[in-house]
């Protein structure tokens, strides 16, 4: 039998081990960690405006393609700023006249500008997120990507996929009178010829909701900024 | 036999008896947990069947050189915080080299601790034997474990996605998509079908090997 | 109040431990052989899971999400230490089961006497860590939505063991082949269990 004493230094000297150990490794890894979820993002972000990119080319592709990044707020008033390393999540948890959500302008090789919107929202078990991105009549979708945490396989996690994804290409956010009506994933799939609505995949209801109401809700707080942008380039 | 020398002999016994008549998920109900929800596709089951073996095999031998000084009284409490250590160094490895999987593996890393097989072979194997038979004892019980795993993990895989590791197997023109007959079967996608897979190899096993019938 | 209710029943039905995320399957198969010893584990695991998953909520708030030391001050504001959530968990884990033990046993020994014997199997139960790594992930707002969440899981668990048990000591008399008798059976009849719990997945509360 060990004695009190023993049994206390022992169970120290443990914890300052396993800490010092631990610590140690985090410190080691993180760089490689945090260049991970970077390159994830980025890479996500070329995906939505339909440019795949390896995990070594997507630094220089996102320079090259990424020609501004906008912090807007609700009223449409925007100011530059490192769109990139804004939280979306934390951003959301703000009041509505608070948040300054994250706007990319990208510029592809035809030319042609485009509005990359971030997106963040709930499915059936976790968050899902993406991006939206709109060509320069901010209206028609120009591309689009979605992503989940822990979506069902098959069903929900379908979201992921191209196939649903380039359903988005083409789709117009507002209807003739300049009303915002968002894109809506139809369950039982969307009638030929509708330009806001896509196919649902079946079995994923839940997640279909999720992406309804993340489009909905991410989207409509550009909407002043876009009504405003479009109003100045009518102008020009 | 004289050619698998390491196989043979006490450590190799060891080494291979969690494979057959010692597996921990067939024959000892361990570690079923995580057996179910990584096992939808290869990948995952893969690097999760690796994680496994890494935690089993180091915490073993860990355990095992401490053994003799660790106080009774708060065995449990260190055995876990070895095994949470390595877990987390694992976790931490997989999201910095391996990040997809690592994404895809979500909580089940974390519950890598309290899966039944580490702490089972601490209690039975690794707070009496020498580290190096503790070692080989976890190398085994983790690939027994990861064997299962990726059985499993195959023909979910093939019979639910039509895919091994990714590749597509079933060629795309057989799918009604594309005016063919065949259809993914959705139900292997979900996780109660890797308890009847289980269960179906545990029927399989033991109808070969009539010692592991249970009497009850 | 709602949101509470709303979470407690989704965490029993919809969310089951055993049959949507197949949490705590080695006791839940090991001890499942009588309704009489599942319900004295069962219950175990709803007292631990209601203790300790608000208990871990507590860590994660104050101690370990990013961002959660700034009640020291400013200067803390940048600390993540989340990768320590993982033992900060278990050792909470461990040290509650312990307590509780200890203290079933000095106020009520016919309880412990028949529950005392599950208390230790329950530390690596994956369903009691699994409990306070999904209650992380799904990131609830309030303590009360945390333990609606715990109980509620815990019911579940239990649930899914009695039912299971009851099952099986039927089975005693059914005519089954000699290879597929015991574990394997329970296998299958779990899994098709967990089919029929998936009917109710899409109900939104």
């Amino acid at each position: 039998m060990h004695s009190n004493r023993y049994i206390f230094i022992y169970s120290v000297v443990m914890v300052v081990v396993v800490a010092i150990t631990l610590s140690i490794v985090v410190l080691i890894l993180k760089p490689f960690q945090e260049a991970n979820i970077r390159t994830e993002k980025i890479q996500n972000i070329l995906t939505s405006i339909n440019i795949q990119s390896n995990k070594k080319e997507s630094q220089d592709m996102y320079k090259k393609y990424i020609k501004e990044e906008l912090l807007i707020k609700n009223d449409g008033t925007y100011r530059q700023g490192s769109a990139f390393d804004v939280k979306l999540k934390d951003e959301l948890k703000k009041d509505i006249s608070k948040r300054e959500m994250p706007l990319f302008i990208a510029e592809t090789d035809d030319g042609k500008r485009h509005y990359i919107v971030p997106l963040w929202g709930r499915g059936l078990w976790g968050a899902i997120w993406g991006y939206i991105s709109f060509n320069d009549d901010l209206n028609t979708v120009f591309g689009a990507l979605f992503d989940h945490k822990s979506e069902t396989p098959g069903l929900g996690a379908e979201i992921s996929t191209r196939a649903f994804q380039e359903q988005f290409i083409n789709k117009k956010i507002f209807d003739d009178n300049g009303n915002f009506v968002s894109v809506h994933v139809i369950k039982g799939g969307a009638p030929k010829g509708d330009i806001h609505g896509v196919d649902a995949i079946s079995g994923g209801t839940i997640t279909s909701n999720g992406v309804n109401m993340m489009l909905k809700e991410n989207v409509g707080f550009y909407v002043n900024y876009f009504k405003t942008l479009k109003n100045t380039n009518n102008h020009e | 036999m004289s050619k698998f020398s390491f196989l043979s002999g006490k450590i190799g016994k060891l080494f291979l008896a969690p494979f057959g008549d010692d597996n921990p998920i067939t024959v000892k109900v361990l570690g079923i947990c995580s057996a179910l929800a990584v096992t939808v596709k290869i990948k995952p089951a893969f690097v999760m069947a690796l994680s496994v073996t890494v935690v089993t095999a180091f915490s073993n031998l860990i355990i095992s050189l401490l053994r003799n000084g660790i106080p009774s009284r708060i065995r449990i409490i260190v055995q876990l915080v070895v095994v949470a250590l390595m877990v987390i160094i694992v976790d931490q490895f997989l999201k910095a080299f391996v990040y997809d999987v690592s994404k895809q593996l979500s909580v089940f890393v974390g519950l890598i601790i309290t899966n039944c097989i580490i702490m089972g072979r601490l209690e039975a194997f690794a707070l009496a034997n020498k580290p190096f038979p503790s070692f080989i004892d976890g190398l085994g019980n983790g690939f027994g474990y990861g064997l299962i795993l990726i059985v499993v993990a195959f023909f979910r895989e093939l019979l639910g996605s039509g895919t091994i590791w990714g590749y597509s197997i079933i060629p795309a023109s057989l799918y009604a998509k594309n005016n063919g007959f065949y259809v993914n079967n959705g139900l292997m996608i979900l996780p109660p079908t890797a308890l009847i897979i289980i269960g179906l190899i545990i029927w399989w096993q033991r109808s070969r090997r009539k010692n592991l019938i249970d009497i009850s | 109040m709602e949101e509470n209710l709303n979470i407690f029943i989704k965490s029993i039905f919809i969310d089951n431990m055993v049959f949507a995320y197949f949490l705590g399957m080695c006791s839940y198969l090991a001890v499942s052989k009588t309704v009489k010893t599942s319900t004295g584990l069962g219950i175990a695991v709803v007292f631990v899971l209601s203790i300790t998953v608000p208990i871990n909520y507590l860590a994660e708030k104050y101690l370990l999400a990013p961002g959660a030391l700034s009640w020291l001050g400013d200067s803390f504001k940048e600390v993540d230490l989340s990768y320590l959530s993982f033992i900060i968990f278990i050792a909470i884990i461990a040290s509650m089961v312990q307590l509780v033990e200890m203290f079933i046993e000095k106020v009520s020994p016919p309880l412990y006497s028949s529950l005392g014997i599950f208390l230790p199997l329950i530390a690596v139960n994956c369903a009691i860590l699994g409990g306070a790594l999904f209650m992380q992930e799904r990131e609830y707002a309030t303590i009360w939505e945390a333990t609606s969440f715990g109980l509620g899981s815990g019911i579940g668990w239990m649930l899914a063991i009695v039912a299971i048990a009851a099952i099986r000591e039927k089975l005693q008399y059914s005519h089954i082949p000699p290879a597929l008798r015991g574990l394997g059976i329970s296998f299958i009849i779990t899994g098709l269990m967990g089919i029929a719990f998936m009917s109710f997945l899409g109900i939104k509360l």
